[in-house]
């Protein structure tokens, strides 16, 4: 595999690699969506915003290899620069519920008890109303914007980690090597931050990754009903909305963004797979 | 010898990992007469599982093969049969236990269905014939009562039933060879002389042949027929037991047989100086820790709002002990017998219901914070599972440095010296302070967790079950390193085990519980010569000695009583051990 040469930390690191296909390939189509963020200005063809009343609804070409829409704007331009707003939905969308989640979660299952019974009922609650319909009355609520959309997320997605991370910490808290944390005098927050929640986290990163796929889903449907992204700016989800009424005339102004979703979904499904089976390994 | 029913012929399995070839089993050779039992011995990891995985085609992997070499059965050569000609091998020719009968033995399905499903399956026998069969098998297997617990789940069964369960299952095909691999391994020590009768009774009755897999010597001494002794996949000597025993050739053999911690015969350990058999001169002082008709008591069912129905489980008993400052004490007694409990308690791991236990002239049940910050100072445990108890996160030196900084023992420059000290009293190489567990061996942890213990600098360790996951031989390095870190540094030791020959060679003082309570307690030589108790009689006369004359103690007279109540099952699950004792499934 490796020559002589290679340093002993590059024969493992291309091992470790190599074993691990379905993670070097969620690695690079998210650095590819990664790459097209940042350098969009620079590798996207056109301006995405401007109208060009002359070049309207123009099939995929050598000059617009995406097409352009029913104001004469490049698709491909468009999808450069909403790989943007596509990956901070996806990112912020995660990491509040994520961290919340995780922080509920693990004092939750640490202390059991009244605390346990108190934040169990509440993900009930949470969890007795449609995703959908409490995000939605949310967003009505703080009014349309991205802002809301990633409150709404935080406020509804927090559940799936915090029952992911206290069944992990009601496993782990009886193990000997806790119950020697506590023999050796150590702190509550100790025990459970630094001994506990690294071993309890796998799963969770795992999920985060097919959970960026829904949010970014979810990210979609909400800029669709005009709850989210704004036209014009470019987002996919907007993207695909504005394309519906050309669908049966000019199927490439919704095909490409769709496309751009399923293939940013699938990335960082891979990298899900992946990361579980390195997690999930321990090395 | 007639014709070997079964002939293993230069055997050689290899394993491809990482583009590499390893070989696993080296060019093994070994016959098994009919009616035979043949004891295979050796560490874990020397290949003895994997040899009779082999013989039915059962490799754990499919990068592992046998490469060369043959199985002679009946006629045929095991190793180039078909998929679906193995099959009706595995089960009707040749049967096999494990160690671990709760996870092979179906939980949603009726034992006596389990059993009956191989007969009809095998023997296309009608369903109520099976049926029929079935009962016949529990009942052979010895089920107090086989028509009733034909009906019965695995989990109702206690882990000795379950085994027996688990040994008619693989009778059920009337095979005619069993391979049993460590059947007895999770088992106390008066169930496990009960299985291992068990199988001989079933080969003076059906006949059949018997490779039976260990690492306890003292089993194949008082159950085997012949030896094979392995290490590395290399088989170092095989020969009929009795001169094996008696004039062991390999070093490697010598070596097992010499660690073994049978009892020295009653009158013939004279030759064998005990640095603790003077008692130390003790000044009448205050006892290190006393504890007082104590009493430990666990919820039997959920805690929640609404749910608890009230019940309890009484762990621990009434026990009353007194440790004096630099005692060793044994504590010993079966699964659910209460002892881990009672050393949790003693730690304040686990909330007293009533009684006392004081450290050090303190409370703990009336001055709890004070007791525990003091506890916390000057105590520390060791553990059963080695790799249960490190974080698998952190490296040993990190763990270690961790405790230090917390405790405020060492800082800064002479952190890493410290730890370097740490790992040369618990015998580690320095360089293991930059490993991970899942690096280590089962040995090397535990050390490392030996070394987290005396990082605290503690008066007393309490040692709970810390050498049960380990191999013989492992076991006996743990054992000294003990001795001599007890006399290096003056500790308190509280050791509990099951294995009363351990506790006999560690301890000068020996605890025997019993269903919570303690039953028997004094110095360890008085005890294990003229045991108080019945309990503890039992206890004693179960252990296999290596000593193949000294047969295996018929325990049913004293066990009358007991065998109710392992068939009872969830009597006692108090036992904190999550892994039933001395398990490990690694």
């Amino acid at each position: 595999m490796s020559t002589v040469h290679v340093s002993d930390w590059n024969l493992r690191w291309s091992r470790w690699l190599g074993q691990r296909v379905t993670l070097a390939a969620g690695v690079s189509i998210l650095a590819l969506f990664i790459f097209a963020a940042i350098a969009a200005p620079l590798i996207a063809p056109y301006d995405p915003i401007v109208h060009n009343s002359e070049l309207r609804l123009v099939p995929p070409s050598l000059f617009h290899p995406f097409g352009t829409d029913n104001f004469g704007r490049d698709i491909l331009s468009r999808v450069i620069w909403a790989t943007r707003i596509d990956l901070q939905i996806a990112f912020l969308g995660v990491i509040f519920p994520f961290l919340i989640g995780t922080i509920l979660g693990t004092i939750s299952g640490y202390f059991g008890g009244m605390v346990d019974i108190i934040f169990m009922r509440l993900i009930d609650v949470v969890l007795a109303f449609p995703f959908l319909v409490l995000m939605l009355s949310i967003i009505a609520i703080l009014g349309p914007g991205l802002s809301s959309f990633y409150i709404a997320m935080a406020l509804v997605g927090w559940v799936s980690y915090a029952r992911l991370i206290r069944t992990q910490m009601l496993v782990l808290k009886n193990s000997d090597y806790a119950v020697a944390a506590v023999s050796l005098g150590f702190s509550n927050s100790r025990i459970m931050f630094r001994h506990l929640l690294p071993n309890a986290i796998a799963g969770s990163i795992v999920f985060s990754m097919s959970d960026a796929v829904l949010v970014l889903l979810n990210g979609a449907a909400i800029s669709y009903l005009g709850l989210g992204v704004q036209p014009p700016l470019a987002e996919w989800g907007v993207m695909v909305a504005e394309g519906q009424s050309f669908i049966s005339t000019a199927w490439w102004i919704t095909f490409f963004p769709g496309l751009s979703i399923v293939v940013l979904a699938f990335g960082l499904s891979l990298l899900g797979d992946g990361l579980s089976e390195t997690l999930g390994a321990r090395q | 010898m007639t014709s070997p029913l079964l002939s293993i012929q230069d055997l050689t399995i290899t394993a491809q990992l990482a583009g590499e070839t390893r070989t696993l089993i080296d060019h093994v050779s070994l016959d098994l007469a009919q009616g035979e039992i043949l004891g295979l011995v050796g560490e874990s990891g020397s290949g003895k599982s994997m040899i009779c995985r082999s013989l039915v085609q059962l490799l754990p992997s499919r990068a592992i093969k046998i490469s060369g070499g043959a199985v002679m059965f009946e006629g045929r050569d095991l190793t180039t049969l078909d998929e679906a000609t193995m099959s009706t091998i595995r089960g009707s020719e040749i049967g096999m236990i494990f160690q671990n009968p709760t996870s092979h033995l179906d939980p949603v399905m009726r034992v006596g269905d389990q059993i009956a499903e191989g007969i009809r399956y095998h023997q296309g026998a009608s369903r109520a014939e099976a049926k029929k069969a079935a009962i016949q098998i529990l009942q052979q297997v010895g089920l107090p009562d086989p028509t009733r617990q034909h009906d019965n789940y695995a989990h109702e069964f206690s882990g000795g039933m379950r085994q027996r369960v688990m040994i008619g299952v693989a009778l059920s095909c009337n095979p005619k060879i069993l391979i049993a691999d460590e059947p007895t391994t999770a088992l106390d020590v008066t169930v496990q002389a009960q299985i291992l009768r068990l199988l001989l009774d079933i080969r003076d009755q059906r006949g059949l042949s018997i490779i039976l897999i260990t690492h306890d010597l003292g089993i194949v001494a008082q159950t085997c027929d012949s030896i094979a002794v392995l290490r590395g996949g290399k088989l170092l000597e095989h020969g009929p037991k009795r001169s094996l025993l008696a004039a062991p050739k390999d070093p490697y053999t010598i070596d097992l047989i010499a660690s073994h911690p049978s009892m020295p015969a009653p009158g013939g350990d004279a030759p064998e100086e005990k640095p603790q058999a003077a008692p130390p001169i003790r000044t009448p002082s205050a006892p290190l820790l006393e504890i007082d008709d104590l009493v430990v008591r666990f919820p039997a069912s959920g805690n929640g709002l609404f749910s608890g129905t009230g019940k309890f489980v009484t762990a621990v008993n009434g026990a009353s002990l007194q440790v004096m400052h630099g005692d060793t004490i044994g504590i010993v007694g079966e699964s659910g017998s209460g002892k881990s409990t009672l050393a949790r308690a003693i730690l304040g791991l686990t909330p007293l219901t009533s009684g006392h236990v004081t450290f050090d002239g303190i409370d703990l049940a009336l001055h709890r914070a004070k007791a525990l910050a003091h506890l916390r100072r000057e105590t520390a445990m060791v553990f059963q599972d080695p790799y249960n108890a490190l974080n698998p996160r952190l490296t040993v030196g990190d763990m270690l440095a961790e405790v230090l900084k917390v405790q405020n023992k060492t800082t800064g420059d002479k952190l890493q010296s410290r730890i370097n000290e740490l790992l040369d009293l618990v015998g580690l190489e320095r360089a293991f302070a930059g490993r991970k567990p899942s690096t280590m061996s089962g040995g090397q942890c535990q050390r490392a967790g030996i070394a987290r213990a005396l990082a605290v600098d503690p008066r007393l360790i309490v040692a709970d079950e810390c050498v049960a996951a380990l191999d013989v031989t492992i076991q006996a390095q743990i054992i000294d390193l003990f001795r001599d870190l007890k006399q290096k540094m003056n500790l308190t030791l509280i050791f509990i085990a099951h294995d009363l020959a351990i506790v006999r060679n560690l301890c000068e003082r020996v605890v025997v519980m019993h269903r919570g309570t303690i039953v028997e307690q004094g110095r360890s030589d008085e005890i294990f010569a003229n045991p108080g108790h019945p309990y503890t009689a039992a206890l004693i006369s179960a252990i296999p000695d290596i000593n193949p004359d000294k047969r295996l103690a018929r325990l049913d007279q004293v066990l009358q009583a007991e065998q109710v109540v392992f068939s009872m099952g969830d009597e006692f699950p108090a036992t904190i051990n999550k892994i039933t004792t001395r398990e490990l499934s690694l």
